[in-house]
């Protein structure tokens, strides 16, 4: 029993209470709140680094896995891994936040101390190792981005995305919740370790029943991770919402829908996968096919991206098709890589309307005059985001797509399918390059402008770790696959 | 004693009502009703499950949901009220800044 190892997530809570009374009381607190949060996160990462052992310092004494409150929390390898990418995309979108939420703005420490509990609720995801636990860092998670959606109250898109995002996550957490209901009824339990062998003892009576649940937890999840066909809310959510906030929804918000399907479906059920294995194949084809065939025709660089991710979610998804460890480790990894890129990108789209540019994919012409290092960092994102060696999103397609093959069967034809799709997606991702760097830029010649410092960091920072991932890939793929063992031994 | 069967078509019901109103009403406020019916169909389920089995989970969960499912409800309202001040009215059918 060693309740020292949940240190990150309780410096966190802690820093985000503290966050609304410094609001109220403190001076200069456009100033403090971005440094206090960011300060909460870097020292909850180097606690989890440590933990982890990326530095070597053996000043605590935890084991790990460590099984907590009667095996509510599980922290594992897995665990560890997305709380370590969560707690770093938190860190970019605060660093950027700062700069992005005007010095002026109202309501400045909610924002940040929703973004930490939001960042909580996602950890507890990663370590829930119960129904009840996952459910609850699930909705501890989507109530802040609720609220955070819908941030700039005086922007009608901002509103009318709160508003569609509450719709539809409120509804997936009651069909979420009904199908964890009939799972208590067949199993007795809500714990997933047992799952396997509690399902094992049911009678024929039960089957229909249990595939009643197993589709409830199926379209669920969906919604969360925007699968098709749940993912009709994702493009319009993504465009109202505050770009940093968008940036957190697609880099963590949705991995933490497939931290729970993992957990669920390559955890507690894998005993079952004959029966679901095809359903998430149909999904995945159908997800990125969706994806990549609606990007084509977006003007809008945020919806552009908000499609974008879909695809990549029906990549991510091709692991619970496949459902080997060897999948679960490129899933994993492609987690990672493609959290850099989103992270990464938005930032920039963020910047840009900083910068007074515009989000249109038009706006960006003569960018490369304009500002070349965000030219340069939104090239590899896009390049990285396409598949295109040796960038960070080669290696982990690679990883994934190989995985798929290595299965065989019908699963071949689905790498298939996504090797079509990624060279579909390279038609809309080039067309960024294409703005930027190869259109001519027009009678009005462009200056040169000041980039915001606070949102350079996390783009220079996330455009380095792609590619350093694609040139050496080695040590993070080891973390990945090191992370899948503690699910599918 | 009421067989478990009857719970079970009774929430089953409920849910079903629940996914109607949300799919057709254009009310705001109806849509938040239908949800938090969904909601509690399933604490009836969590209930008698736990009830006939003389397991205690599924009345802690249940616990669990109708908190989380009153904290969804404020949220709910915060956003709907948001979206009252800035558009004038709640029927979702005149919300349509972001379409493609």
């Amino acid at each position: 029993m060693n309740y020292l190892i949940l240190l990150p997530q309780m410096i966190l809570v802690a820093i985000a209470m503290l966050i609304p009374a410094i609001d109220l009381y403190g001076k200069d607190k456009a100033r403090i709140l971005p440094y206090l949060a960011s300060g909460a996160l870097g020292i909850s990462l180097l606690f989890l680094a440590i933990f982890t052992g990326i530095i070597p310092l053996e000043i605590f004494d935890i084991t790990i896995p460590t099984s907590l409150f009667g095996g509510m929390l599980v922290i594992d390898r897995f665990a560890l891994f997305l709380q370590l990418l969560f707690g770093t995309v938190t860190l970019f979108v605060v660093m950027a936040s700062s700069t992005y939420i005007k010095k002026n703005e109202r309501n400045q420490g909610e924002y940040y101390s929703l973004l930490l509990i939001a960042t909580v609720g996602m950890m507890v995801v990663a370590m829930a190792n119960d129904l009840i636990t996952l459910f609850i860092g699930l909705e501890i998670a989507s109530i802040s981005s609720y609220a955070l959606a819908g941030f700039r109250k005086n922007d009608k898109k901002s509103a009318e995305a709160a508003m569609k995002y509450f719709i539809i996550g409120a509804l997936s957490s009651s069909i979420v919740l009904y199908g964890i209901s009939l799972f208590y009824g067949l199993t007795g339990t809500t714990d997933l370790a047992q799952f396997g062998t509690a399902l094992s003892n049911l009678n024929s009576g039960q089957d229909g029943l249990l595939a009643m649940a197993t589709i409830f937890l199926i379209a669920g999840f969906s919604f969360k991770v925007a699968a098709a066909p749940f993912h009709m809310w994702a493009p319009d959510v993504y465009q109202g919402a505050p770009t940093t906030i968008t940036t957190f929804l697609a880099a963590g918000s949705k991995k933490m829908g497939f931290a729970a399907l993992f957990k669920v479906f390559l955890f507690g059920l894998i005993s079952f996968k004959a029966d679901w294995a095809i359903a998430f194949g149909v999904m995945a084809a159908l997800t990125m096919t969706i994806g990549n065939l609606a990007a084509l025709k977006q003007q809008d660089l945020k919806r552009m991206l908000a499609y974008s991710s879909i695809a990549q979610a029906g990549y991510i998804m091709m692991a619970l098709a496949v459902a080997t460890q060897y999948a679960l480790g490129g899933a994993l990894f492609h987690i990672l890589t493609h959290a850099f890129m989103k992270t990464g990108a938005f930032i920039i789209v963020a910047m840009l309307s900083v910068m007074l540019i515009g989000s249109r994919v038009e706006d960006l012409r003569g960018l490369r005059i304009k500002s070349p290092i965000t030219a340069f960092c939104m090239a590899i994102m896009m390049l990285s985001l396409a598949g295109i060696p040796p960038l960070a999103g080669f290696a982990s397609k690679f990883v994934l797509f190989s995985s798929a093959i290595d299965a065989g069967g019908w699963l071949i034809w689905l790498a298939v399918i996504a090797v079509i799709n990624s060279a579909i997606s390279l038609y809309y991702y080039a067309r960024v390059l294409k703005e930027m760097y190869v259109l001519p830029t027009g009678k009005n010649k462009p200056i040169r402008m000041k980039e915001p410092l606070a949102m350079l960091i996390p783009i220079v920072l996330a455009t380095a770790a792609v590619i350093i991932i694609g040139l050496y890939p080695a040590p993070f793929v080891d973390a990945a696959m090191d992370a899948a063992r503690a699910l599918i031994p | 004693m009421i067989p478990l069967n009857y719970y079970l078509v009774l929430s089953a019901m409920l849910f079903c009502i629940g996914i109607y109103g949300v799919l057709t009403k254009k009310n705001a406020i109806y849509v938040l009703m239908s949800i938090e019916i969904m909601l509690n169909s399933v604490n009836i389920n969590f209930v008698a499950f736990s009830a006939y089995s003389g397991d205690v989970t599924g009345q802690v969960f249940a616990l669990f949901s109708i908190a989380l499912a009153a904290a969804e409800v404020a949220i709910g309202l915060a956003i709907f009220l948001l979206l009252y001040k800035r558009y004038g009215t709640v029927e979702l059918n005149n919300i349509k800044l972001l379409r493609w």
